[in-house]
Order: C-alpha cells, then structure tokens, then sequence
C-alpha cells in the first residue's frame, strides 16, 4: 500500500498534469511512501492485463479512512478510480485475483483482525464483500513480511495470503494456522461452494502450499510434521478436485529407500494428465547443504495418484555432460539448485528454471549454521539454470546464466528447515534475484525476470534486470536492461507479453514512475 | 467524404507546388545559436518587465504573481531558445503577413512574432504583445488571410489584457477571503480532503475556464474588426474556423502501404493492415477523462461551430466557405511547412509521427530525398530505442484518438523485433536508391542506413565524413553521442 498526501498546490498540479500525460508511462506526485504490494499486477490467464494500486488516502469519518483503488490497464492507461471506506489506517489489500468474468480482492482488516473478500464486475461494479475468516497468529507473522518483501514473487511460505482465481467460476483461498489448513472455494458472490481441511483424526500439524490451479486441479504441498518442536517437516503433494474440492491425490515425496527427496516444485501436466514433482536427491544418511546433493530428479503421478515413473538426473551420469563450465564450477562450491517454476511450452518440451544458492561460509561454518538453525547467518544466491527436457524427460538442454553473487541474510530457525524449505524461506524474503516468470496464454514465449545487484550496497549500485526468453522457436535469448537509477527504491513488474514494467520511487520529490519496457526477446 | 478529397485536393496542390520548386527544400538549422539566444533573451526581459508586481493584495498573492511571472518568462524564454525557427522561408513570410497586419492597426501596442518549430496547430500570446505561432498551424490554412485572422485573434488578447485579466482574476479568486475560508473549513472538518478539495478546485477550475471562454469571444469579435482593417480578405475568418475545426483530422484515412516501402526480396514481410484488437479487460465506460477532456462547456476555447456561428453574424454573412484556391505562392509555404512539421516531430524525438507525416507526403512526392532522409533516420532511432530499452518513451499508444492509419503504423512498430529494421531500411533504400550525399540531412541518412545493415566500415566511413563535413552538424550530437561514462547519484 502506498500513501498519497494531497494539498492543493498537488490537486492543481495533478489536474494539470493529467492532460498530458502519455501511456505506456505514469508518473504519480505526491506519494508519501510505496513498498512492492503497492501495485500488483492484474492476471487474466498466463498474461498481465492490467495492474492495481492501492493507497490510503484520507479520513472519510472518525473510525475510517477512504482507500484508493486505482485501476489501470495493459498499457498504464488509467481505467477508473474506486474508493473504499475502511478501517482507519488498518486495511491492507494481500492480493488480487481475477477469474475472466470477476476481479477478486483480498483484504486484511487489522482493526477486526479479520480476513475479508470483496468482489467486482469488470465495470469495476462491487458484485459482494465477505468476512471470510479471523487471522491468527501465522498469518499476522506472513501479512508483516509480505509488506517488507521486495521479491518478484515473495510470499511467506504456509501463509496463505494469495487468492487464487478459479476460471469464471470464482476464488480460492487457503487458512493455515501452523497446525491445521484449511482450503476454501468461494463463488463469485461470495458463497462458500466447498471447503477442504485437516483430517481431525490426523496424528501430524499440517500446512499448505497451493502451487497451481488448473482447469480441473488445485494442486500444492502439504506439510507434516509430528510436533510443534519437531524438525522434520514431510512434504505430500496434494491435489483438489476444483469442482467438489474432493482430494484426489495425497503422495509423499521425500521418501524413498535408496535416497533422500528434497521437493522443490510440483506442478500439473495437463497433455499428459500427470502430476510432476521436481526436486534434488541425496544419499540417505547426507545432509542437505552440508553433502553435495547427487543429482535431481522428476516424478510422476497419474491423475489416480499411482506413480507413473520416476527419473534421477545424476550430476555426474546425465548432466555433467550438458552442464555449462561456470554451472559446474558453482556446484562443486557447494551450490543447490531451487527451483522457481516448472513449465510445459507448446513444444512439449518442459523448462524448469532454477537458481543456484548455499549458506555461506563451507564445511564446518554450514554445520554449525544448521545445528543452530541459521539464525544470523547468510545465505549466498548464484547463477540462473533452465533445464529443458524433451517430450519424454529427457534432458536434451541446460542454459546457464551467470550473474554476481547476492547475499541475504537467514531467518532464525531457516536452518531446520530441508534443503526446498530453506529455499522456500529466502524466497519469501525476497532474497533471490529471480523475479518472476511470464509467459503467453498459449505457453509459447516464457521470459524468466530477474534482478541482479548487491544487495548488502543497496541498491544505489549497478543493478541489471535481466531476462531470459524462451519458447517453441528453440532459441534462448537473453535482454539485460540497465536497471541503474538515482531513485529511492525501484521494482520491477509483470508486464503484458514482451514487455516488462519498471517501477521507479523518488522518496525526496515524492515521486512515483511507471514505465513499461519493451524487450528485445 | 468531402473532407477526404478536400484533404487530397490539398495535398495534391502542396505537391505541385513543391516538384516546381527547382531546388529542393530542406528544413532550417543553423549551428549559429547567439541569434536565437538573444532573441529568448529579449522576451523573457520583455515578459518581466511587462508583467509588474502589483502594490496591492497580500504578501502571498504577489509572490504567487512573481511565480507566475517567473514561470511565464522561463516558458516563453525556453519557447523561444528551442523552438524559434528563424528560417528566410516560412518566418519571412509570416513577418511579412504581420508586418501588414500591424501596420494596419496603428494603435496597437508594441508587438512581437516568433514561428516556432511547434508542430501542433496551434498559436498563443503572451501578454507583453509576444505572439507565438506553431508551424504546425501553416498546412492547415489555404491562404494569408486566415493566417491574417488567427494573428489578429492572438493580437486582440493582447489589446484586450486578457492574460492580465485572468491573472488577477484568478489569483484574486485564490487568494479571496473566502477561498481561504473555504480551504480552511476543509482542512478543519478532516474528513473527505481530497474529494472536497478536488471539488473546490474543480469549481474554481470551471469558474476560470469560463471567463476564458469569454476572452476568446471577445478577441474573434475584435480580431474580426483588426482584420477588416487590413489588405486582407476578413470573410476569410469564417473559413478559418472551418479549417481550426477540421484539423484534428488525418491528411487522408487510407491505410498506409508499407509492404510497399518496407517489404522485398530479401526481407518479405507481411504487414497486418487490420485493426488492432482490443486488449483490456475492463468493461468500465469511457476512461477516466479530465476537466479539459469532457465536454465543450468545459473547453478553454469555445467550439469551432458556435465561433462560426459568431464570426458570421459579426460579417452579417459576408463569409468564406468550403475549400479556397489556394495560390502558388501559399501553396509553397504549406509544402515548405509541412516539411518543417515532420522535422519538428523528429527533433522532438517523436519518431512515430515524424515516420508517419513522412510517408504520408511520399506518397504525393515520392522522390523527395528529405523525406526518404527522414525515414531512415526514424527507423535508425526507433531500433536505437529499442535496443536500449526506451522504445515506449518515444513512440505513442494505440489510442482511439488517433487516426486509423496512425494506429497501423503504431501496431507494426510495437511488433517489430529490433533485428527486422535492417530488412524494413535495406528495403526502403531498394525502392528508390539514395542520391549521393548532397546535404547534410541525407550523408546522415546514409550513415543511419548502413548502421541499420551493420555495415560497420561503411558506418565508420560515414561517420568521418558527416563529422568531416559538419562539425557541429544538425545530426552530431543524436548520431555521434559522448558516452556518459558515470551517473550522477542523489
């Protein structure tokens, strides 16, 4: 959320300025402040249709403030203003959703401590609002970090403070509470259609993960583990019927008799009717960070939940052979791949995008950062990898991109966590380069975004916003733009196909500009 | 329909008139910028010194007056160092009509003009007795006597004060007691700021724009009476305002051929003539318009249609209407003009328009190496933005706003992948061969060409020999950057 302060010298300015301003550029005056959830973009399908910024604007009444939803198009043209009477200065907007026919937004009211959805036509028409459940204590832990994110994609882990839109058909939300979860579908007027949740017979706390939502499945991770103080987390891959909300599949993944599974990702392959789990494997008795892992591997599970096939990528065995120099040099410093998306082009083929990271220091220093749960210490971020495997898994392509090393610092406790959660936690943080991935409706053109520089300078140094693209043609093409910029604090968004927009913020001039870049991809 | 081939007509005449010309034209640059120095100088001690703080009012009204003086100043000052175009061409000629237009009406004050590279149609005046007329205004007009009206309106705000009046109208307004009260009341009653404050303004805003639209009523009627004393034809005011409210429309609706131009053996490409579809998901009515985009009560200028109605009650219906014939001498000026309108959309960095108006002429002079010139030099600046990131800063959005044939052209550049301007340029340069480098503007249109084909002797070549030729040519600085080897940090 962003603040605007509005004096009159700022309404002439405002009313004057508007006439002129052109598209595909915005500049905004008189914004106090702005963090990353300020402005999210608008998805229809796989691409960006439009953004939405939110801001708190002044006090309609005693108790409440007026809110500002502004609303623009693909191309930054300004579409409408809708202003919201709520809670003064305790409304936070978490996400927004839209499903093709409904925009769906979701609201923390912290006046209430309450969790609520509200509802709108695409003439931005509010269609329902709804009280949707109270927040507790993990999703207050979450909401605080996601305001401090500056990652591209950065959400706390189990948080559950995405809405995810269900094509025409309405919304989903998840409620987690570090022992139980809860999924819920919603209509779009609101009413409940189904509501999936811990077995109350079942002996583990559990928490979710909802990865990806398709025609047919909401699919995700389920965490178990078998007390408050236990360290061992078991991830299962879940799936949800959409339509009844019926479990459909409910598999482990870390288990196996000759090695230890870490999952990374698990996504759906709707041309093969397979669900698909990525991750990296080690010895049983290894430890993640601490002994290099042995490869990575691809499993499958039909839409019966039975295992169709499950394939290790040995480093040394399958991939050594195609990995690139630099890649190869990172991995035997230690470095663990996470992935940040599986996707299926139209060519069949599957791109797994991955970004190399390890906990800083080597051998004993990691050790001890583990067995204190790495509170303190830092974790390194490295290159960007795309695996590409062919229509039958093989591995037919890996691309590396190197870029500088970035440091972030760990949460405490981040060390317990297995080598994916580790992951999963700096990815919260906004603590990879990797910003996020696009890619057309039709899963022709993907463009991998990130963010490239030190990050313990600020980002006052040379930033490069890189990105890397992909799709049918076969050709891997990479578009650095000089990200670089005297201003206070800059983003970079979800932009429609081709496109990229950059966010710039002057705190001084209280200033704020948008611009959508065209790319050479 | 009748605007279509009025429009054709014209351009038809604007093309004879040119391949009569015996030398061709090329738009004016001078490296020599002391002249036009002095001269922004000139007007912006003219605009201060004119322009005196009242005694009267408030502490706070007349530092808000020296504000807008200051800024009135700095404006016309910067109007006149960037833009004035002193060529012996259009200027002389512009002189000329004003000369006769003042000497007409010797009880005038003293009075400025400066033809600015501006190329939107337009014209104002500042209240010191400075006019400032857009070249963009000149190819709208078929003769010197609209052109004779449109100086005598800018000059009648000038005799009436208007700039005067409304300054002190609207600074006494702002800075009334109960304008003070009312901010004050708002602020106190805390709740709902912006949307009273932005009413206020709104008020305020409507209140200033109608007695503007008085002012403007008031310089056509004097204007009127300005012009009948000159040499010229007065019935032409009517058919000037005929002209002002037809001039948002394009030179002509038909789509452009750029498979023409741009696509041959060696780069076959197919360009998308169909309009381009729209994109947005929102279902909201109309977008979100400003106070000066609603409806024409809220126009700084009133309609063109009630200002013909005034104009031919005033001439008891002694007007001109419909398309004039238009004389050689005129006609040259316009050709002239609208050459200097797409140099001005160059040197302004909008390459899309310059690139548009320059195919649009092609079409009547498809040999005018000046264009071609201006072709090349778009397509090189448009890949020069694309590669580095900057392309939606010079290029304009598909707009409902915009002609047809302008979104054409727009929806194909947003399309093109920076590789494919080496085949759009080899192609061009196919059609009609480059001349020699006679002049300045094609010797940089060769070197853009061969940048574009990654040509890199020939771009080297070429290179010393436009800097060779001209040091502190027109093209050094856009061509031939310094790298900035460091960035300024706040």
């Amino acid at each position: 959320m962003f603040q605007f302060k509005r004096t009159l010298l700022t309404a002439v300015v405002a009313l004057a300025v508007a006439a002129t301003a052109s598209a595909q550029t915005q500049t905004l005056d008189g914004v106090k402040s702005i963090g990353r959830s300020g402005i999210s973009p608008i998805y229809a399908g796989n691409e960006v249709k439009g953004y939405l910024m939110y801001s708190e604007a002044d006090k309609a009444d005693r108790k409440n403030d007026n809110y500002h939803l502004d609303f623009y198009d693909q191309d930054l043209n300004k579409v409408s203003t809708v202003v919201i009477q709520k809670p003064a200065g305790k409304y936070y907007l978490l996400d927004n959703a839209f499903n093709g026919t409904t925009f769906g937004l979701y609201f923390y009211n912290h006046k209430d401590k309450t969790m609520e959805i509200e509802t709108y036509d695409t003439s931005l028409k509010k269609v329902a609002s709804k009280v949707v459940g109270e927040v507790n204590r993990q999703q207050l832990m979450a909401i605080g970090m996601q305001m401090r994110s500056a990652g591209g994609e950065g959400k706390m882990p189990f948080g559950g403070l995405d809405l995810r839109p269900i094509a025409d058909k309405g919304f989903a939300r998840v409620n987690v509470d570090g022992e139980k979860y809860e999924v819920e579908m919603y209509d779009n007027n609101l009413q409940l259609k189904w509501r999936q949740k811990t077995d109350p017979k079942s002996k583990f706390l559990e928490s979710i993960i909802i990865s990806e939502t398709t025609d047919k499945y909401m699919i995700g991770t389920v965490l178990r583990k078998g007390s408050m103080m236990s360290k061992k987390v078991d991830p299962y891959m879940v799936a949800f019927d959409l339509n009844t909300g019926k479990k459909i599949l409910d598999q482990p993944v870390e288990s196996s008799k000759t090695e230890q599974l870490s999952l990374s990702s698990f996504t759906y392959d709707a041309a093969k009717h397979e669900f698909v789990a990525v991750g990296e494997y080690y010895k049983p008795d290894d430890k993640p960070f601490v002994n290099k892992s042995q490869g990575f591997y691809i499993k499958r599970f039909g839409e019966d939940g039975k295992l169709v096939g499950i394939k290790p990528y040995n480093w040394q065995k399958e991939v050594k052979g195609l990995m690139p120099a630099e890649a190869q040099q990172a991995m035997e410093d230690g470095f663990m791949n996470f992935t940040h998306s599986i996707s299926k082009g139209a060519d069949g083929r599957m791109y797994v995008v991955s970004e190399q990271y390890r906990i800083a220091g080597k051998g004993l220093d990691v050790a001890m950062t583990l067995m204190g749960g790495g509170g303190g210490s830092k974790g390194v971020i490295g290159n960007m990898l795309v695996f590409v495997l062919d229509p039958t898994y093989k591995l037919a392509d890996i691309k590396c991109y190197t870029k500088d090393v970035s440091k972030v610092m760990l949460p405490p406790g981040a060390g317990f966590a297995g080598a994916g959660l580790l992951g999963q936690y700096i990815k919260a943080m906004g603590g990879f380069d990797y910003q996020f991935m696009q890619r057309s409706d039709a899963n022709s053109l993907f463009n991998v975004v990130y963010i490239n520089y030190d990050k313990e300078k600020g980002e006052a140094t040379k930033k490069v916003v890189g990105n890397i693209a992909f799709g049918e043609n076969g050709k891997f093409v990479v578009d650095k733009i000089d990200g670089t910029s005297a201003a206070t604090n800059s983003f970079v968004y979800p932009a429609k196909p081709g496109y990229v927009m950059m966010v710039d913020y002057l705190k001084k001039q209280k200033q704020l500009g948008m611009k959508l870049v065209k790319l050479n991809i | 329909m009748f605007r279509y081939v009025l429009c054709l007509w014209l351009l038809c005449l604007g093309g004879r008139a040119a391949t009569a010309q015996s030398t061709p034209y090329l738009p004016f640059y001078s490296s020599d910028t002391s002249k036009v120095y002095a001269l922004a100088v000139a007007h912006r001690s003219a605009v201060k010194a004119h322009f005196v703080v009242p005694k009267t009012g408030n502490s706070e009204y007349r530092e808000h007056y020296k504000r807008i003086v200051q800024d009135a100043s700095t404006e016309v000052y910067n109007a006149v160092r960037y833009s004035a175009l002193l060529d012996p061409v259009l200027d002389a000629s512009v002189q000329q009509v004003f000369a006769k237009v003042v000497k007409a009406n010797p009880q005038l004050p003293p009075l400025r003009l400066v033809l600015t590279k501006n190329p939107e149609p337009n014209a104002r005046a500042v209240g010191n007795g400075t006019i400032l007329l857009h070249v963009g205004l000149l190819p709208t007009l078929e003769n010197e006597s609209q052109l004779a009206f449109i100086l005598c309106h800018e000059i009648a705000h000038i005799q009436a004060r208007h700039m005067e009046t409304t300054i002190a109208e609207r600074l006494t307004a702002l800075h009334s007691r109960e304008m003070k009260r009312e901010v004050r009341r708002i602020i106190q009653a805390e709740y709902n700021i912006n949307s009273r404050m932005k009413a206020l303004i709104l008020g305020f805003s409507l209140d200033g724009t109608y007695h503007q639209r008085k002012h403007e009523q008031q310089a056509d009627s004097l204007g009127y009476e300005l012009l009948k004393r000159t040499p010229y034809d007065a019935t032409q005011a009517h058919r000037a305002l005929q002209l002002l409210d037809q001039m948002d429309a394009p030179a002509t609706q038909d789509q452009l051929e750029l498979g023409q131009y741009f696509s041959c053996a060696s780069f076959a490409k197919t360009f998308n003539t169909a309009p381009a579809k729209p994109q947005s998901i929102f279902a909201v009515k109309a977008p979100e318009q400003t106070v000066l985009q609603t409806t024409d009560t809220l126009k700084s200028h009133p309609d063109c249609a009630k200002r013909m109605r005034y104009i031919r009650a005033l001439a008891q219906g002694q007007v001109a209407e419909g398309p004039q014939v238009v004389a050689p001498e005129f006609a040259h000026l316009r050709t002239v003009s609208r050459l200097e309108v797409v140099q001005s959309w160059f040197d302004a960095d909008c390459y899309d328009h310059a690139l548009f108006d320059a195919l649009l002429l092609l079409r009547h002079d498809p040999q005018n190496a000046y264009l071609r010139s201006v072709v090349q030099l778009s397509l090189y600046e448009l890949r020069q933005h694309l590669i580095n990131h900057r392309f939606t800063e010079v290029v304009s959005n598909v707009s409902t706003h915009n002609p047809a044939n302008f979104n054409q052209l727009l929806t194909t550049l947003y399309g093109l992948h920076s590789t494919e301007y080496k085949g759009l340029s080899t192609c061009f340069e196919q059609l009609v061969p480059p001349a020699s480098a006679a002049d300045e503007y094609a010797l940089a249109a060769r070197y853009a060409a061969a940048a574009l084909a990654e040509d890199p002797a020939q771009t080297t070549a070429l290179q010393q020999q436009y800097l060779a030729q001209y040091k502190s040519g027109k093209f050094s600085a856009l061509l031939f950057p310094t790298p900035v080897s460091t960035l300024k940090r706040k």
